[in-house]
């Protein structure tokens, strides 16, 4: 009954299905009996059936554990297509011996239907096993995809990974332009060292792309297909290679370039602007600027020409005492100038006596201060140099000596009415060649003739009158009174003695009035007419006795009767004059308060000129300072 | 997973619902003149792809289903009766081709009229299948989703496959199923494991003949096409 078929097809079913578990472990190729053990004996079974193309199959058996069937046409295939029930078992249609394969043509392969297989020996020993039976569209694992491609697609902006787009055939076997297999693929890759594959969606188009890989790695794609909608995938096809190295772009570099012409730029900039703004400090470094001394206090306008009368009041002390030390600095902001500062002198007039007043002072050794000092004011400092190139630079420490001689010598800071001749010295101070002392002698009234610190005392005249002897500064007196022999030709006349004063040169002394009660130095010209008379009585024992006399700038007519009571020494009678010691010991003051001082000893003859007076050789009777404290001024 | 792959299509079919309802709407209209409104007349070529596209949504559901019922229901040695489930397969009296070549060889009309053969014959079948599943103490959702699903597009495809035989066969409407004979008698109440066999065997016999359906389609489009090898 038709009715009832369907319920009695079920009930047989079931039967089967409970006689399944009682049956051998058989193949059953279409489960996996993981579970199984292996230790019952193997009968001949199948190992797989597969179809590639859903129109022909194959079947592929073994003999098991039964090796004496092994031998082709021992075990025969027999199948059951179950297309009505009245269906029989039928051989296989064609033997593949060699692969012991049991293979089914397009004619007897048919869809949808279910197929049985059956595995018959000698003697019609039947070995069956109801899991091989089977419909043709669930055993079909198609063959793999063919002309599997790769193309890049685009390259990430950092240039760290890429994409790329794989293509590929559909396998030829599987007729899927018809339509007749519906197949979907599944594309794996890995890197070439890994051993794990990244596997991508499966889909059913013949092209898929590939994410994020690496630049530079090397990658292994694959691919297999399977039926739409079924279990069973096929084989995997040969493995394709990917690798993309990197590509330096012209784009990469372009910026690269850019990148260091502008960084060139910019430097290049840069230094300009340094350049520019530090052009001060660089000049000073490149050209250094002639130093010049200058003297704290005193802007150096004064000292140019037509401005004497400024600079006197200033260094008389203008109301105020002389050059204080705190006057206005004309060169504040320069470092490296060096300063004399010029104190005030209490005691004495004016600015006349700045000079002599240090020096007596010294000698004597009062406690008025002595500031001859030089305001080293710098230390190799760079400093901005001025226009004036006769400005004075810093010189090291090393040589002080000869700054000091130097600054002495433009200690005077008389008038200098000849302005060539303050740059004389400028200049010679600037050259640091001339080591003697050449002071500025020119004939002012406020010159103090003397640039020697020191000077002997040879005698004290009972009036108060100091005479002190000759100092080592002859050369000064030649030039000095080399310049003024002329202008005071005509006064004197006594051409007969200036010529005989200019071969005696060396031999004239410079006599130096030192009046402890006030003023007046000898002028030049006044030293000069001392030293010109020769009719002059022997200076007897060597002393000489100067009396103060009043200045006089044009002792013209008096100049042979002023110089009357001036003793001089009989120049042209003697060579040379007894060598006087510069310094002599004072031995006792007598009730006038006149020192008495030893004779000298003999001594040789002075050093040369241009020997350093520093370096002379200290006097034995030099005067201490202690014991000048006891003399009174 | 299996299960994974079949929830992927689950969602993915259930989401083609929308699509498949206006799908299926032309499938309404009549030739006739002057009748229903609002019937916009659509290809042939449009019509066979979407009766296409029908045929493999339905294909891929039923497999879904047929593989999660068998992970949920059916115990592990039973579970390659789907095998001998030919056995109990409906056959239906009119000969199909079961080979490429046989297909090939027949008609369009014989294509077609096997492709309607084949749907109206498992229209009542499915909807059993419903009500069984309903009866299982804890059949998942989505099952009973699925199979919804897939008699209810059947009888779509059922009338989309009539309005194809129309379009290219010019043949008139043909009688729907309500004339067959039911297959299933639900006499006796079955017993939980028959059920369960029942059902399974249902279920992977639906989804052979939802393939052959698909198949059968195709190679009718095939044929359709110039570039048909």
């Amino acid at each position: 009954m038709a009715v009832s078929s369907p319920s009695s097809n079920l009930l047989l079913l079931l039967l089967i299905s409970s006689l399944d578990w009682l049956s051998t472990p058989g193949s059953a190729f279409l489960i996996d009996w993981d579970h199984m053990t292996s230790s019952a004996p193997l009968e001949p079974h199948f190992t797989e059936c597969i179809s590639r193309d859903q129109e022909t199959f194959r079947c592929w058996w073994s003999p098991g554990t039964f090796h004496n069937l092994s031998s082709p046409g021992a075990l025969r295939v027999f199948y059951l297509k179950k297309e009505s029930p009245t269906s029989e078992w039928k051989e296989c249609p064609e033997y593949i011996h060699s692969n012991r394969e049991c293979f089914f043509d397009v004619n007897h392969t048919s869809v949808w239907i279910p197929y049985c297989m059956q595995l018959r020996g000698q003697n019609n020993v039947t070995y069956f096993n109801e899991d091989d039976c089977f419909t043709v569209e669930n055993i079909v694992r198609p063959d793999p995809p063919v002309s599997l491609n790769w193309t890049l697609l685009n390259i990430s902006p950092s240039g760290l990974s890429y994409d790329v787009m794989v293509n590929w055939e559909p396998p030829p076997s599987a007729d899927v332009g018809a339509g007749w297999m519906r197949i979907e693929y599944e594309i794996q890759y890995r890197e070439r060292n890994s051993t794990n594959w990244e596997a991508l969606e499966i889909q059913p188009h013949t092209q898929q792309t590939i994410f994020g890989l690496h630049i530079g790695k090397e990658y292994e794609v694959h691919i297999r297909c399977r039926m739409q909608a079924f279990v069973k995938f096929g084989e995997f096809s040969d493995s394709v290679f990917i690798q993309v190295t990197e590509i330096p772009t012209k784009e990469s570099t372009i910026p690269l370039t850019l990148v260091l012409v502008f960084g060139i730029l910019g430097i290049l900039i840069l230094i300009m602007l340094i350049v520019v703004s530090q052009q001060h400090r660089l000049m000073m470094v490149l050209l250094p600027p002639v130093p010049a001394p200058k003297i704290k206090g005193i802007d150096s306008e004064l000292l140019k020409k037509g401005k004497l009368d400024e600079l006197n009041f200033i260094l008389t002390g203008g109301g105020m005492g002389g050059l204080p030390t705190y006057a206005p600095d004309f060169y504040q902001d320069e470092p490296w100038v060096e300063f004399i500062e010029v104190d005030a002198d209490d005691g004495d007039s004016g600015g006349k006596e700045d000079n002599r007043g240090s020096d007596t002072q010294r000698l004597l050794g009062l406690p008025h201060p002595v500031s001859h000092r030089m305001n080293m004011g710098c230390s190799n400092a760079i400093s901005f140099p001025d226009d004036d190139s006769g400005r004075a630079s810093c010189y090291d420490a090393d040589l002080p000596e000869q700054d000091t001689l130097m600054l002495m010598a433009t200690l005077l800071p008389g008038q200098p009415e000849d302005e060539e001749a303050s740059l004389d010295v400028e200049e010679r101070a600037s050259e640091r060649s001339e080591r003697s002392l050449v002071p500025t002698q020119t004939g002012g009234p406020q010159t103090w003739v003397n640039t020697d610190f020191y000077a002997q005392v040879s005698n004290v005249m009972p009036s108060g009158g100091v005479v002190l002897s000759p100092g080592q500064q002859l050369r000064i007196q030649e030039s000095t009174s080399a310049t003024e022999d002329e202008p005071h030709k005509g006064k004197e006349g006594e051409d007969g003695d200036e010529t005989e004063e200019l071969k005696q040169k060396e031999l004239q002394f410079q006599l130096l009035v030192v009046d402890p009660e006030g003023n007046g130095y000898t002028t030049e010209s006044n030293v000069r007419q001392i030293s010109t008379p020769p009719s002059s009585p022997a200076p007897g024992e060597g002393y000489q006795t100067i009396h103060p006399q009043p200045v006089e700038t044009k002792p013209a007519a008096t100049a042979e009767d002023n110089q009357s009571p001036y003793i001089l020494p009989d120049s042209p009678q003697s060579q040379f004059f007894a060598p006087v010691a510069d310094y002599t010991v004072v031995q006792e003051l007598d009730s006038h308060h006149s020192l008495l001082l030893n004779p000298p000893p003999r001594q040789s003859p002075p050093p040369c000129l241009p020997q350093h007076p520093l370096k002379a050789p200290m006097p034995v009777g030099y005067i201490t300072p202690d014991l000048l404290g006891n003399l009174s001024p | 997973m299996h299960i994974m792959a079949a929830i992927q299509r689950g969602v993915w079919a259930l989401l083609l619902w929308p699509s498949l309802l206006t799908v299926s709407m032309p499938l309404d209209c009549k030739e006739e003149q002057g009748s229903l409104s609002g019937c916009t007349s659509i290809s042939q070529e449009k019509l066979l792809d979407r009766v296409i596209h029908h045929a493999e949504l339905i294909y891929r559901v039923s497999e879904e289903s047929c593989s999660l019922f068998e992970e949920m229901f059916l115990p592990f040695p039973l579970r390659l009766q789907s095998s001998q489930a030919g056995y109990a397969c409906i056959t239906k009296a009119l000969p199909m081709p079961s080979s490429k070549s046989e297909i090939q060889q027949i008609s369009d009309k014989w294509l077609l009229h096997s492709v309607l053969m084949l749907v109206q014959s498992w229209i009542e079948p499915l909807v059993y299948l419903q009500t069984t599943m309903d009866r299982y103490d804890h059949a998942p959702d989505m099952l009973l989703n699925k199979t919804k699903w897939v008699s209810d597009k059947l009888i779509s495809l059922e009338q989309g496959v009539v309005v194809l035989i129309k379009k290219m066969l010019d043949e008139g409407t043909l009688a729907t199923t309500d004339s067959e004979q039911s297959l299933f008698q639900y006499d006796v109440q079955p017993e939980m494991l028959e059920s369960v066999m029942r059902d399974y065997t249902l279920l992977s016999c639906f989804k052979k003949d939802a393939h052959k359906m698909e198949t059968f389609l195709k190679l009718l489009k095939c044929r359709q096409t110039d570039n048909c090898p």
